[in-house]
């Protein structure tokens, strides 16, 4: 008897369980938001790699539909001097996309969480003149230069990270980007070995890694 | 449900693994994977008979080749029969000399070799630097060994998987 009793319980209790599931969760629009912050990330690589130094700001702006609009961008230089190559660089870049949460928000303070992205870049890069060395052993070395020049590389991205706030309007956050160079070509005769904001340039495609933080300023939330 | 703190806690450890980890990779200079010379491929054949129409290939027994360079003379030698070389052209000059012995144990002749090119520096990447190709444009024999000389392919990059720039034409009763 309590075996058909128990039985009977159970298939009651799967059917409310049913009955809850299709209720639909109510969508949670938060306000507008404005972040501002820098990669931290950078000063990381700056420390570890010598031959470079960038920097890294953001914008970006919560509209609606859990998508950030992004404006990102930053400057950078670097210095090669091997034994047989030797040149610098200066550059700066402008990347515009934007951000998609991937999971709703679980209340209005909730401005954490998983995110995708895409964005579409450009730099500017002034190489200096270059001087070379080709080492032969058989028949001597030889030596000569490359003038200086400027071009414009631009990029595809696509990021995917996790956000934080860590206090209210302190936000912090990384995601990792792969880089798609779309004009690489254009610059064979001598690629410079870093663009600010790609990375490798004589790689059509690179990987990087950003840590930011972040500042919000919000209006308009609803309660 | 994961509690802002655990969260945070495990944003922090994904982080400090990436941040290390993509900057293992970061190495100041990379390696050169690619070759940086580019190599001239010769190949030696001769005809069997005389009225033969087909070239075959001619092993030389223990060729020797000896560039004349403004730093003197530099020798190769092939320890075993071949019938496939590899040579450098000048990046110093437009034209070179190669001396071949095609049989360095015995009492075989030396021929002369006059190569004729243009040159063009050429960037290959931040990790190599840079080269020089070479566009063949004639080259030249003695004949105490060799019949004639041909240019097959004029183009000397350093791509290794490319059609035979040079066939020696050797004698037939060398």
């Amino acid at each position: 008897m309590s075996l058909i009793s128990g039985s009977a319980f159970g298939q009651a209790t799967a059917v409310d369980t049913a009955k809850a599931d299709t209720t639909v969760k109510p969508k949670i629009e938060a306000s507008h938001q404005i972040e501002l912050g820098f990669d931290m990330g950078c000063l990381a690589k700056n420390y570890l790699v010598t031959d470079r130094v960038g920097y890294e700001f953001l914008a970006s702006w919560y509209h609606k539909n859990e998508i950030y609009w992004v404006a990102e961008g930053g400057w950078g230089n670097s210095t090669v001097a091997y034994p047989d190559l030797s040149y610098k660089t200066n550059s700066s870049f402008l990347r515009l996309g934007f951000d998609k949460m991937l999971l709703g928000r679980e209340n209005l303070k909730d401005w954490g969480g998983m995110q995708m992205g895409l964005r579409l870049g450009a730099a500017h890069v002034s190489r200096a003149d270059a001087q070379y060395t080709i080492v032969d052993s058989t028949w001597g070395t030889t030596s000569g230069a490359v003038s200086g020049k400027s071009f414009v590389p631009v990029w595809a991205e696509i990021t995917a990270g996790v956000r934080v706030e860590l206090i209210r309007g302190i936000i912090t956050g990384w995601n990792i980007r792969g880089k798609f160079m779309l004009n690489g070509k254009s610059f064979n005769d001598l690629s410079p070995t870093y663009i600010a904001g790609f990375g490798q340039g004589d790689k059509n495609s690179s990987f990087d890694f950003n840590f930011y933080l972040l500042y919000a300023l919000r209006w308009n939330r609803k309660q | 449900m994961i509690s802002p703190s655990n969260r945070f806690l495990q944003f922090v450890i994904v982080a400090g693994i990436l941040t290390v980890g993509l900057n293992a990779c970061n190495k100041d200079r990379q390696v050169c994977l690619t070759p940086k010379t580019a190599s001239m491929y010769i190949e030696s054949m001769h005809l069997p008979k005389d009225t033969s129409t087909v070239e075959i290939d001619t092993a030389l027994p223990s060729a020797v080749f000896t560039a004349i360079t403004l730093g003197g003379d530099k020798s190769f030698q092939y320890t075993t029969p071949s019938a496939s070389f590899t040579l450098s052209l000048s990046p110093v000059a437009d034209s070179c000399v190669w001396l071949l012995t095609p049989d360095s144990t015995g009492t075989s002749a030396t021929d002369t070799l006059t190569f004729y090119y243009s040159r063009e520096v050429k960037f290959i990447s931040n990790a190599c630097g840079f080269t020089t190709f070479f566009q063949l444009d004639s080259a030249h024999t003695t004949r105490n060994n060799i019949t004639g000389i041909t240019i097959n392919n004029t183009s000397v990059t350093n791509n290794a998987n490319v059609a035979k720039h040079i066939k020696l034409h050797i004698k037939p009763n060398f």
